[in-house]
């Protein structure tokens, strides 16, 4: 199945959660902000959120800012 | 002296919030945070590029500082809630600075949106602080609403102008019933000396001290500055007059008539 993750597709196995794509990504750092289909994802959701084919995920985390 | 801010019940030794914004590096970022004894650091909330994944801003920050998450950004009160509500879903705190800016060239906040994502964030359970034009009608309806500060802006973002806006500010002070934050265009430790003289609960500062030539000395200058300016407003000022009152007798020991 096909999810796009911040604009882009990428390739999801079934039974792939918010938990394994992101280590998958590389972006298990400690405050990975989800959003699944415009509805923010908790933390505590993060493994057992099941991703299904045609999600649009947007991950982000804390920036620089003032 | 134990004279701590208290906002929304929990209690703050620092008077200075300070942002993570503008730094040349991580490093300086962290020596400055450590510099500027503050407990409160903003953080903006920014798409992850998938192509460099660079170190996490959070990794660089000195233990025992809390987050304070901003709503950078947002246009709309739509975008701020969207934002506010992914920050607390992810795990970052529910305190949030609330800056809904429409307008790049001045970056001056939307008062309408910003009390409008307010109300909703409030009811939503957020700890809000609300960025604004100083505006005394505005910081009623936003205490009415349930913020937990209301944070006026000294001058625009980045200006180092200082107190452009001061008698606005002093009415604000005067009847304000949740803290007076003032955030954005302090360019100097004085500009923050003189809000908490005329009685700022707090100051945020970012720029001044991120693009300093020192970003650690120019914060302990901020730190000192907010301390005496915070003493001074405690220790009472005295009332300016229009002509001079010496401080020493006229006499001397000259006989004069």
């Amino acid at each position: 199945m096909t999810v796009t993750v911040n604009g882009r597709a990428q390739e999801a196995a079934p039974g792939e959660t918010v938990e394994t794509l992101l280590e998958r990504l590389g972006l298990a750092a400690r405050y990975a902000l989800v959003e699944r289909n415009g509805e923010p994802v908790e933390r505590e959701r993060y493994g057992a959120t099941a991703l299904e084919d045609g999600d649009t995920l947007v991950v982000a985390r804390p920036v620089a800012g003032g | 002296m134990n004279d701590p801010l208290v906002i929304a019940g929990r209690e703050l030794r620092s008077r200075l919030i300070t942002g993570t914004g503008k730094y040349s590096s991580p490093e300086a970022m962290r020596d400055a945070v450590v510099a500027s004894g503050c407990e409160l650091v903003t953080v903006a909330v920014g798409r992850i590029d998938l192509d460099s994944v660079e170190e996490a801003i959070t990794d660089h920050l000195p233990e025992g500082v809390t987050l304070l998450p901003n709503t950078a950004g947002s246009a709309t009160a739509e975008e701020a809630v969207r934002i506010a509500r992914l920050a607390r879903a992810g795990g970052l705190p529910d305190w949030i600075k609330l800056e809904v800016i429409p307008d790049p060239r001045w970056l001056l906040p939307d008062p309408v949106e910003t009390l409008k994502a307010a109300a909703q964030l409030v009811g939503e359970g957020f700890t809000v602080l609300p960025y604004v034009l100083p505006d005394p009608v505005l910081q009623r309806k936003l205490e009415a609403v349930g913020c937990a500060a209301v944070m006026p802006l000294a001058s625009p973002i980045g200006s180092g102008s200082g107190l452009k806006l001061r008698h606005t500010i002093e009415i604000m002070v005067e009847q304000a019933e949740v803290p007076v934050v003032v955030d954005a265009g302090l360019g100097a430790p004085s500009h923050a000396a003189e809000a908490m003289e005329l009685g700022a609960d707090a100051v945020l500062v970012n720029t001044a001290i991120a693009r300093a030539d020192d970003p650690a000395a120019m914060a302990r200058a901020f730190r000192l500055g907010v301390e005496a300016g915070r003493t001074a407003r405690l220790a009472g000022l005295i009332e300016e007059r229009e002509t001079a009152e010496p401080s020493s007798p006229l006499g001397g020991l000259a006989a004069r008539p």
